[in-house]
């Protein structure tokens, strides 16, 4: 028996899917490639690293090889006091960002000014770097770029580091893994709509903050408020805290999770959490039985709930 | 009906088959575009068309926009006029809203959709002033509460250079939208009425 | 299972690999409605298990999703091309081996990639959550082999034509492995910033239109014949359907990120394209309701046309939803909200898995010559299916329009909280209720292994009388 062939049909098949990929990929990505970053999109890709999600580096999510975001109130190299500016650390074999291994992704006018004035081209894995952002203006338009303090000003890592008190560092690297993990994104958007909820969550993001940042985890089902500027509205470390390790101890009418776990085992102290004890102390503060809650464990500097604060904190 | 690695997408038809075949499809009078050769049904035909049209209308931009700044510069020009000053807030604010609408406004069905009260007027009145004086496009700004603030919206550019900041009513998406439904509605009318007449029953009953 | 991995080709009994992947399917499926059922209830009760981070929400939110979607959609997805494209090609499988490492790799794989999801080893993107080795795995273990089975099978098969639903097979099979690949490229090449998130809904995007929707389509258009008798109505029309799923589907990626700053021409453009979803819809619809002529009955009488038509008929809200709530008019007020996620259950729990639940049901029983154990019981896995998801769905498109409301007067948040509080308890019940009815439905195929009546041969398994 004779087969009827179908060349013309297989044909129109890849003309069809062609045509649609052509449109919905190539044009789309010709038009969001040729973005220029915006200084909310280097604070951002400075400050979360190479990769949110699962990665080489970090394949069980827990943190590892994830740059330090601090505020130096001294020159590292000098010594001397200066400005407090907000500096972002790479120490040695933490990967760098996409902007800074790939500087095309950065726009024509911010890679121009990161290459030739800041220098990022230098950066080198083995080392590590300290990264700045600026803005300059450029034929009457602001122009946001990196600058590798490694390269211009001799700041080592380490010492940088080594310069900075503990409340001056924000391990926001760390934090979006565990945002990441944790599955914040699942309830908490980081996207104000265009349209909408400017005046409760602020501005929604212009087309240049994204670039460089993976994932961006913009959400799709809003079960809480969006947590975009979630730092300019509320600032608290401490209420941020309480509410991390029990939410209905600030809002009693929250359905979010209580993120106890990420306390660890032992508190800033050093004293072993005792979980037991504490959930059926809440029990009874939570049945009447008791009028004051049991107090929430400081979270230790190395835990993740301490980084966890620190990313939200972040997000103004 | 083993794998062959050197040639993995290889027919049973052989080659004189696949020709004869080839003749018999090319050789059947299907009838030409113009005549009535089992075509789709009429109904269908006047849903895809309904749903084509019902597609460009509705997806313009009707509702959920922000206020833009221009629809206030209006409001604006008249809270200088001594009449409005020696008002109260309320009646003022009832008497500028009645005056635009009488002069006929452009922005009648915004103006109407965002109304606002004197004191919100007030909070916006020196940023959009001073954005009349940097002859601003005044359409690429939002009111947002108590600020006047540049519109993310980055949409069609302008003959200057710059962009368009608010929801496009038409743009380069629609254009290529015309292009590729035009494509598929002729595509698919030629490829239906070319087919030759179908009755294929499914039968494996033998099978399994 | 097992002692076939290494057999000879032709010592594997044909059929075996749509058997087993009918099997899994179905564990998959009281799998992923337990996953969900349990999620549900930590949003009803957020004390309800406390504490422990693998069963805390965040970390159990997505195991349902790709349990339900890779596990039970799309593995009841091979079971039909396994049985159906021979079926159509007066053929057989064209490997009946590599079906059967097909459905191994395929449990081995997913069962590996949703314990670490479970652990949290994500890549942070909604939908293809997978890390890359999984995708890889995925694309390469699962996709191709599938891919290339079914296209083979069409290949040597021994009818002139290719009927409707193997169209739909092949290009499937084919495009869904592009859309893997493409959608998880920003992890391979680590693609930043909008492009990510842009190719993390094309992904989303995709893989229910060009994956699960034309395959469960496809699989009507083979029950509803197969089973009735009648003709399809119109092969023209189904070429309508195919071609229109081919350029209108693939092409609104965009849409669902309406919101975000993407450039306006992609948005606009995804927007027309969206609406136009409706003509796959309404030329899928209308065949199959044609095709229904003059065998009504059947929708009472038959359990494999009353989930099929049942499917069929949920697809027209799903597409009315899905057409209109994309456009800039009406995404401003329901997007983000308990709407989508009442429409994204409606296109996966209400249309396809109806439609799939159906192909699962006829397959087994033809493959393995035995008839259904119990009719009653499989009416009560339909009501129970059905009811459950008609509460999940109205109770979630009520908060969603709550929501909606919430977040255009931008009402403090904890006011949406807690009026949707009841909705969310709602949601809990429906979806409990799915779970139930599947594991009736397990225990109801088990019991037709074992004692079902065998059908002799030459006879196919509706042509005869229930028993019990």
């Amino acid at each position: 028996m004779a087969f009827r062939e179908y060349k013309i049909g297989a044909r129109m098949f890849g003309l069809a899917f062609g045509s649609s990929m052509f449109i919905t990929l190539y044009m789309a990505a010709v038009d969001i490639s040729s973005v220029s970053v915006s200084q909310i999109g280097l604070h951002r890709q400075l400050g979360f690293g190479r990769a949110g999600g699962f990665s080489y580096e970090d394949p069980f999510l827990r943190g590892w090889a994830k740059p330090t975001q601090v505020i130096l109130a001294v020159d590292p190299k000098t010594g001397a006091a200066i400005d407090p500016v907000t500096a972002y650390v790479y120490e040695k074999d933490v990967p760098f960002p996409n902007g800074i291994r790939h500087p095309r992704i950065l726009g024509d006018g911010p890679r121009e000014l990161s290459e030739g004035r800041g220098r990022i081209g230098e950066a080198d894995d083995a080392v590590g770097a300290v990264f700045l952002t600026h803005e300059v203006e450029v034929n009457g338009e602001l122009v946001p770029y990196i600058e590798n303090a490694t390269a211009t000003r001799g700041w080592i890592p380490a010492e940088t580091l080594a310069k900075v008190p503990d409340n001056k560092r924000l391990q926001v690297g760390k934090g979006k893994i565990m945002f990441v993990r944790e599955g914040c994104w699942w309830c908490h958007t980081l996207l104000p709509e265009q349209t909408q909820d400017w005046q409760y969550f602020g501005a929604p993001p212009m087309l240049g903050d994204f670039n460089g940042e993976s994932p961006t985890a913009f959400g799709s089902d809003r079960k809480a408020p969006d947590l975009t500027h979630v730092g300019s509205r509320n600032s608290s470390r401490e209420w941020m805290m309480i509410h991390f390790f029990n939410p209905r101890l600030v809002q009693p009418h929250s359905i979010m999770p209580r993120y106890d776990y990420l306390w660890g085992d032992k508190d800033a102290s050093g004293n072993t959490i005792d979980y037991d004890g504490w959930r059926s102390a809440y029990n009874e503060y939570a049945a009447g039985k008791s009028i004051v809650p049991p107090d929430v464990p400081v979270p230790h500097k190395d835990s993740e709930a301490r980084a966890l604060i620190d990313f939200v904190l972040n997000l103004k | 009906m083993a794998w062959k690695f050197d040639n993995p997408l290889q027919t049973l038809t052989t080659e004189d088959q696949n020709q004869a075949a080839r003749d018999l499809w090319e050789g059947e009078s299907l009838g030409g575009i113009k005549e009535d050769n089992n075509r789709l049904p009429q109904p269908v035909v006047t849903l895809l068309i309904l749903t084509i049209i019902t597609a460009f209308m509705i997806t313009f931009p009707l509702w959920g926009q922000r206020p833009t700044a221009a629809i206030y510069e209006e409001y604006i020009a008249l809270m200088d006029d001594p009449n409005v000053q020696a008002m109260s807030d309320e009646k003022a604010m009832k008497y500028i809203v009645n005056t635009v609408k009488s002069q006929g406004s452009k922005w009648a069905a915004l103006q109407e959709r965002h109304p606002l009260e004197m004191d919100d007027l007030r909070m916006i009145k020196d940023q959009i002033i001073e954005l009349q004086n940097q002859s601003a496009y005044m359409q690429d700004y939002t009111v947002v509460g108590d600020k006047v603030v540049i519109a993310n919206f980055e949409g069609n550019y302008r003959a200057d250079g710059t962009r368009e900041r608010h929801q496009p009513y038409w743009d380069k998406g629609y254009t290529i939208d015309i292009f590729f439904i035009v494509i598929f509605c002729v595509s698919v009318i030629i490829a239906v009425k070319r087919l030759p007449n179908y009755s294929f029953k499914p039968d494996h009953s033998k099978h399994h | 299972m097992f002692k076939y991995l290494l057999a000879r080709e032709e010592d594997i009994p044909a059929g075996s690999a749509a058997i087993f992947f009918g099997f899994s399917s179905i564990i998959w499926f009281v799998v992923g409605t337990a996953l969900g059922s349990f999620n549900a209830a930590k949003l009803a009760f957020p004390d309800f298990v406390t504490g422990i981070e693998m069963l805390s929400f965040g970390h159990m939110r997505q195991v349902h999703v790709l349990a339900v979607i890779l596990g039970w959609i799309s593995m009841a997805f091979a079971m039909a091309m396994m049985y159906i494209t021979p079926a159509l090609g007066n053929t057989k499988l064209w490997s009946e081996k590599l079906g059967i490492w097909n459905c191994f790799i395929w449990n081995i794989g997913l069962s590996v990639g949703l314990c670490g999801l479970w652990f949290g080893i994500t890549s942070g993107r909604e939908y293809s959550d997978m890390p890359f080795v999984i995708d890889v795995v995925i694309i390469g273990g699962l996709l191709i082999p599938l891919c290339l089975n079914v296209i083979m099978t069409i290949k040597t098969r021994r009818t002139q034509g290719i009927y409707t639903t193997n169209w739909f097979f092949g290009a499937a099979t084919f495009m869904v492995i592009i859309v893997f690949a493409v959608g998880n490229s920003p992890e391979f090449f680590q693609l930043t910033g909008l492009t990510e998130a842009y190719l993390t809904w094309w992904f989303a995007h995709n893989v229910l239109g060009l994956w699960i929707t034309p395959v469960a389509a496809a699989i009507s258009y083979y029950i509803v014949p197969k089973v009735t008798g009648n003709p399809l109505y119109s092969h023209r029309i189904g070429h309508l359907h195919f071609w229109s799923v081919v350029v209108f589907y693939s092409t609104p990626a965009a849409h669902h990120i309406m919101s975000s700053p993407l450039p306006e021409w992609l948005k606009s453009f995804a927007s027309v394209e969206g609406v136009l979803i409706l003509v796959p819809a309404i030329a899928f619809v209308s065949n199959l309701l044609l095709t229904m002529t003059g065998k009504w009955n059947m929708f009472i009488e038959n359990i494999e046309i009353k989930f099929t038509i049942t499917g069929v008929l949920l697809a027209i809200p799903l597409n009315m939803q899905g057409g209109f709530q994309q456009t800039r008019a009406i995404n401003w007020y329901i997007h983000g909200t308990g709407w989508i996620v009442a429409h994204a259950h409606l296109a996966l729990l209400g249309f396809s898995t109806f439609l799939e639940a159906a192909a699962v049901y006829y397959g087994l029983q033809t493959l393995l010559r035995r008839k259904l154990y119990s009719l009653a019981l499989a009416n009560f896995h339909f009501w129970m299916l059905l009811i459950g998801f008609a509460t999940y769905w109205i109770s979630m498109t009520i908060a969603g329009l709550i929501q909606g409301a919430g977040k255009i007067y931008e009402v403090p948040y904890i006011d949406v909280v807690i009026a949707e509080h009841p909705y969310m308890i709602a949601r809990w019940v429906g979806g409990t209720m799915v779970f139930l009815g599947n594991c009736v439905w397990m225990f109801n195929m088990w019991k037709t292994i074992r004692v079902g009546t065998v059908i002799p041969d030459g006879r196919l398994p509706h042509e005869l009388a229930y028993e019990r």
